[in-house]
């Protein structure tokens, strides 16, 4: 199988397959962010759903990741009523492109590979993308569309970043490393 | 007359792009119109990869390597599109849940309509036509998960029933299915086989079942080969079952069992038709000349259900008026159809859910004090699916999580994750990564992973459920081993009768939320109100004995014992 | 069983759930950007009534939307009350004028012009969210991937769209499954006994497998949608997208208005300069 040029990787290929890899990516989300958040302060949570644009990332590239992340907060305001709040969800595209990345650095989860370095640039894109996405992309748009006091807008950012964060890095190269693990073909074993 | 070739394998050889020998080896099978032909195959032997071959998910969607010809309907595969390919021949996948797209049943049997881009107008009458020939017309509005099992299946028909597909292709249609569900399907595949004149191809591995109704033919894979393309009573005849690790009917095993020798048989392939004749005589003498073995003496009662009731939603009891008793060293089935309440009394024994009426005792006490957590070092909930509970990457740390999630020293943990490696036979695998398992491993890792906890009960939803033979008997010999060797009380929630019969002593039966029926499980099968209540199924040996004027209950356990016997020995 | 979600999967009776998908799709995105581009009480005003009238003609039991609603009100409130901590000169920043009403200290001086931007802002913001709360209690799943795809959005991303809500309540059941397994394994989430990265690093434990078995499904799916000729044409039809009735041609009309007043609303704004937000005085 000849090797995919960046660009492919970034687009993912857009069959049945990317489709309903992309849903079910959605769906956790939604599933993730109305019930499985930790609670921090009583309304202040950590939740857990940011890790599933990673996988889908991991599994089908970027574009879908981002497709799976902004779909999947939308998804996620359905099932739960909080209205629509498009430039969250907006944001959340943004850092599923980021966090999704994985491929086109070279770290192949189905096959196994997640190694050191992959993790290192992994925790600088999540910083990065965090920042980007929850920093600047949402408070822009929510200034922009419902107006309001710019400092505590981006402050309002940057605690989301900071959650997010935490949660891709304390969980997220966990579950990267198992999910790896995982899929490595097995070589040489033994019965000892 | 010519017969109508609709499938023609010639040679037909197939590779994974992912794998490095090939999947299937030169296969040449010819399926004719309106005949009605039956796949058998051990797990992993390749028989789904046919199927993908014939309804063109290969090479549309799995790639490799094709040699050989294979013609649908005389065009060559290759020339078809996959659309082409699914005008002629009709795929009911064997995960029923998987395949319902559709948020409602309407949806779900419009869904290649919708596709086709058919307008709406159109399409009603279509959809209401479909669902009525599979009964399910007044129930288009309902949502899947509302639905049965057997109703999704019958959904997934209906939506390949528009177009006139000359070939209908089940995928193991029973995996998921209750007994007497199991039979309805059956019973309509038959049905839509006569009234519409369609050619069927049926892969499962439960033979018995799938003789429930005739077909034609039988064609047996192994290992990517066909070696057996015969008629069912042939097949019975032979030995091949058994090397090819197909589960026999019971029947024709009690037969075989009694001595009697089938060869110049006529034909044997229904026990509620067959000419018993020849056999009676020496089944008698057999069943007469043997003693009957002495019971088990009960242990002491560990868990006991007083009035048990529970429900999910206010107002909607899921369970009422629940009681029975587990005592040490018992195996037990927990038996009824789909929805009975089987998963809910698991959860309610694991602390998960509470009764809201009623109380639960472990050893005498109420045990509503008790966390999950401390339930669960005294009684072991193991899911159907290996995969839900897997979480390491290494067998001995997924087995050693229990401890360590209960800050046990490390010395004390590695001690009795050795302990438990050995009692599963997994110690020699000690250090493989969890992805080199099969699945039969994967659960005895799941089961081992519960066992570290020392629990007196284990409780299994479905430990065999969708496996062949050959899995099956791994699992169930384990865990036997498990009950006699460490005293562990095992309850099995299972839809298999034969596991019941085979396996354990004494039945659970729920039936719309109540618990109908608590005896010996043969008492239980020979019951004709309670089999009809909890929608299972009167084994074959049942009838045998029946028909012969055999007290059917001990019969069966005449034939089970000799069993065991065999197997131990 | 529907799992308390919020949005229903069968379509309900009153006159706003029997409009065809395509037109409650339609009218919710011109709404939305009518108040996203509006910061003038006259014209959130109308809206916010109007979706008031809405909610309670749906004749859903408010019980079970109480706490979203107080959660979400109350998110707000805190909102403008921190904007207001933070600057009480926003009157200030987006009028131009202060007309002081009375002061805490001599720093949190409270203005008109602050109070009724700040109103402002929690009537734009209690619109936004009644309409959509609306617009989702009054759609199922279908009808809106079906209004989307009617609105120019290619059917695949609008199958997303479904999937997702078809799988939510499978992926929720296993959520629950996998997570009472692994405390009975041991695995603690209670906020009293653990701490947040402690329950964060075991809530690993219940991701994992939940990962693994939500996307080990997506290969029978996919195979039982190119089965069945998904993505065999450009256009598609849908099953529960109704013809549109005399109603949807009634609203057709109402939302074609809206939509010409955003585009000319908005065109103005660029080219007249009409001030960020409206103050009468
Ligand atoms: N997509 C795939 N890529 C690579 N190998 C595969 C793929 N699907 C199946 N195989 C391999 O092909 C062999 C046959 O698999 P297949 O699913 O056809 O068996 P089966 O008879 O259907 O088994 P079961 O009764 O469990 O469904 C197996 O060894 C499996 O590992
Ligand atoms: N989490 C849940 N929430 C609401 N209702 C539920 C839940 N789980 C099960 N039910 C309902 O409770 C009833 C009993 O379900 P249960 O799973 O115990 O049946 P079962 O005997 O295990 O069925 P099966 O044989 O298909 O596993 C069913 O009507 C089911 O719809
Ligand atoms: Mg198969
Ligand atoms: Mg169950």
């Amino acid at each position: 199988m000849k090797e995919k040029t960046l660009i492919q990787k970034f687009l993912g290929t857009w069959n049945t397959k990317t489709i309903v890899g992309v849903a079910i990516g959605a769906a956790l989300f939604g599933v993730l962010m109305n019930y499985g958040s930790i609670r921090v302060f009583t309304n202040t949570s950590l939740t857990t759903a940011m890790i599933v644009p990673v996988i889908v990332g991991a599994l089908f590239g970027p574009l879908p990741a981002a497709a799976a992340a902004g779909i999947g907060n939308v998804i996620a305001d359905l099932i739960g009523g909080w209205g629509f709040w498009f430039d969250w969800s907006i944001g959340n595209a943004v850092l599923g492109l980021f966090v999704g990345a994985l491929p086109l650095y070279g770290a192949y989860i189905e096959d196994g590979i997640f190694e050191l370095k992959h993790m290192i640039i992994y925790a600088v894109v999540v910083i990065v993308g965090t920042a980007l996405a929850f920093g600047l992309v949402t408070p822009f748009f929510t200034y922009l569309w419902y107006g309001g006091e710019l400092t505590i807008t981006l402050y309002q950012g940057v605690v989301g970043s900071v959650s997010n964060i935490i949660v891709l890095l304390v969980a997220g190269i966990p579950v990267l490393k198992v999910l790896a693990a995982r899929n490595a073909k097995a070589s040489n074993l033994r019965r000892e | 007359m010519s017969r109508k070739p609709v499938i023609e394998f010639k040679d037909f050889n197939f590779r994974y792009k992912t794998q490095t020998q090939a999947t299937l080896h030169d296969i040449s099978l010819t399926i004719y119109e309106g005949e009605k032909v039956l796949l058998l195959g051990a797990s992993g032997c390749g028989k789904s990869t046919l199927a993908h071959c014939v309804n063109g998910l290969i090479p549309f969607s799995f790639n490799g390597e094709m040699t050989g010809s294979l013609k649908v309907a005389g065009e060559e595969t290759r020339e078809l599109s996959l659309f082409q390919m699914s005008g002629h021949i009709g795929t009911v996948l064997q995960d029923s849940d998987a395949q319902f797209v559709g948020l409602s049943v309407g949806e779900d049997i419009a869904y290649a309509l919708e596709n086709d881009n058919m307008p709406r107008s159109e399409m009603l009458p279509k959809v209401y036509n479909s669902a009525k020939i599979v009964d399910m017309h007044r129930f288009l509005e309902q949502v899947p998960y509302n639905l049965s099992g057997g109703q999704k299946q019958r959904v997934a028909l209906a939506g390949i029933m528009h177009d006139d597909v000359k070939l209908l292709l089940f995928d193991e249609p029973l995996a998921a299915l209750d007994p007497m569900m199991g039979n309805f399907a059956i019973e309509l595949i038959d049905r839509i086989h006569q009234d519409y004149g369609k050619t069927i191809l049926i892969i499962e591995h439960r033979f018995e079942d799938v003789l429930h109704r005739s077909v034609d033919r039988v064609v047996l894979m192994d290992d990517g080969r066909i070696v057996a393309d015969t008629t069912p009573q042939e097949l019975l005849l032979g030995s091949m079952l058994w090397e090819y690790s197909i589960r026999e009917p019971l029947y024709i095993s009690a037969l075989k069992q009694a001595g009697c020798s089938l060869q110049m048989a006529k034909d044997i392939t229904d026990v509620r038709t067959m000419d018993l004749s020849p056999y009676e005589q020496q089944v008698r003498t057999d069943f007469e000349q043997t003693a009957v073995l002495e019971p088990k003496e009960p242990g002491e009662v560990l868990i006991e259900a007083e009035n048990v009731g529970f429900g999910y939603e206010q107002g909607r009891p899921v369970l009422s008026d629940v009681n029975f008793k587990i005592r040490r060293g018992e195996r037990i089935a927990v038996v009824g159809k789909n929805g009975a309440g089987k998963s809910t009394i698991a959860k309610l024994l694991c602390g998960i859910i509470r009764p809201t009426e009623g109380q639960i005792r472990f050893k005498g006490e109420d045990y509503t004090a008790l966390s999950i957590r401390e339930i669960g070092e005294q009684l072991g909930y193991v899911m159907q699916n290996p995969n839900q509970m897997i979480v390491k990457d290494m067998i001995s740390e997924e087995i050693g999580l229990g401890l360590s999630l209960r800050d046990r020293p490390q010395d004390e943990i590695e001690k009795s994750v050795g302990e438990v490696l050995k009692m599963c036979n997994l110690y020699e695998m000690r250090h493989w990564p969890v992805s080199a398992l099969s699945y039969g491993q994967k659960k005895r890792v799941t089961i081992a992973s519960i066992l570290v906890m020392n629990p007196d009960v284990i409780i299994l939803d479905e430990p065999t459920a969708g496996q062949d033979y050959r899995v099956y008997t791994e699992i169930m010999t384990f865990l036997e081993q498990l009950n006699a060797e460490f005293g562990k009380t095992i309850l099995f929630i299972t839809h298999d009768m034969h596991l019941a019969i085979e396996y354990t002593d004494r039945a659970l039966v729920f039936s719309e939320g109540t618990c109908i029926g608590d005896d010996a499980v043969f008492k239980i099968l020979s019951d004709e109100d309670i089999i009809q209540r909890a929608h299972l199924k009167e084994t074959s040996v049942f009838t045998l004995a029946k028909r012969l004027g055999l007290p059917a209950d001990e019969f069966t356990e005449h034939f089970i014992k000799a069993e065991r016997r065999k197997r131990s020995a | 069983m529907n799992n308390g979600f919020i949005i229903n999967l069968i379509p309900g009776e009153t006159f706003l759930h029997k409009l065809s998908g395509t037109t409650k799709v339609r009218l919710f995105f011109v709404l939305i950007i009518y108040l996203i581009m509006s910061f003038d009480i006259r014209l959130i005003l109308p809206v916010f009534v109007a979706g008031l009238l809405g909610l309670f003609s749906l004749k859903t039991d408010v019980a079970a939307l109480r706490y979203i609603i107080v959660f979400v009100v109350a998110m707000n409130i805190l909102n403008i009350v921190l904007y207001y901590l933070a600057n009480p000169h926003l009157g200030e920043l987006y009028f131009g004028q202060e007309t002081l009403w009375f002061q805490f200290t001599d720093h949190y001086i409270v203005t008109y012009e602050e109070v009724w931007f700040l109103m402002s802002r929690l009537l734009k913001m209690l619109a936004t969210f009644l309409v959509s709360l609306v617009f989702i209690l009054s759609i199922t799943p279908s009808e809106m991937a079906a209004g989307l795809y009617n609105c120019g959005i290619p059917y695949k991303i609008c199958t997303v769209v479904e999937l997702a809500f078809r799988y939510i309540p499978d992926i929720y059941r296993d959520y629950q499954n996998i997570k009472v397994s692994m405390q009975a394994r041991g695995v603690e989430l209670d906020s009293r006994k653990a701490g947040v990265i402690k329950r964060l690093k075991q809530t690993i434990l219940i991701l994992i497998p939940l990962i693994i078995t939500s996307f080990d499904r997506v290969g029978d799916i996919s195979n039982a949608m190119d089965l069945r000729g998904f993505g065999k044409g450009r256009k598609r039809s849908y099953y529960s997208e109704h013809e549109a009735t005399a109603d949807d041609q009634k609203v057709k009309i109402v939302y074609l208005l809206i939509a010409v007043f955003d585009v000319l609303y908005i065109a103005a704004k660029i080219i007249y300069k009409i001030p960020e937000v409206w103050y009468p005085w």
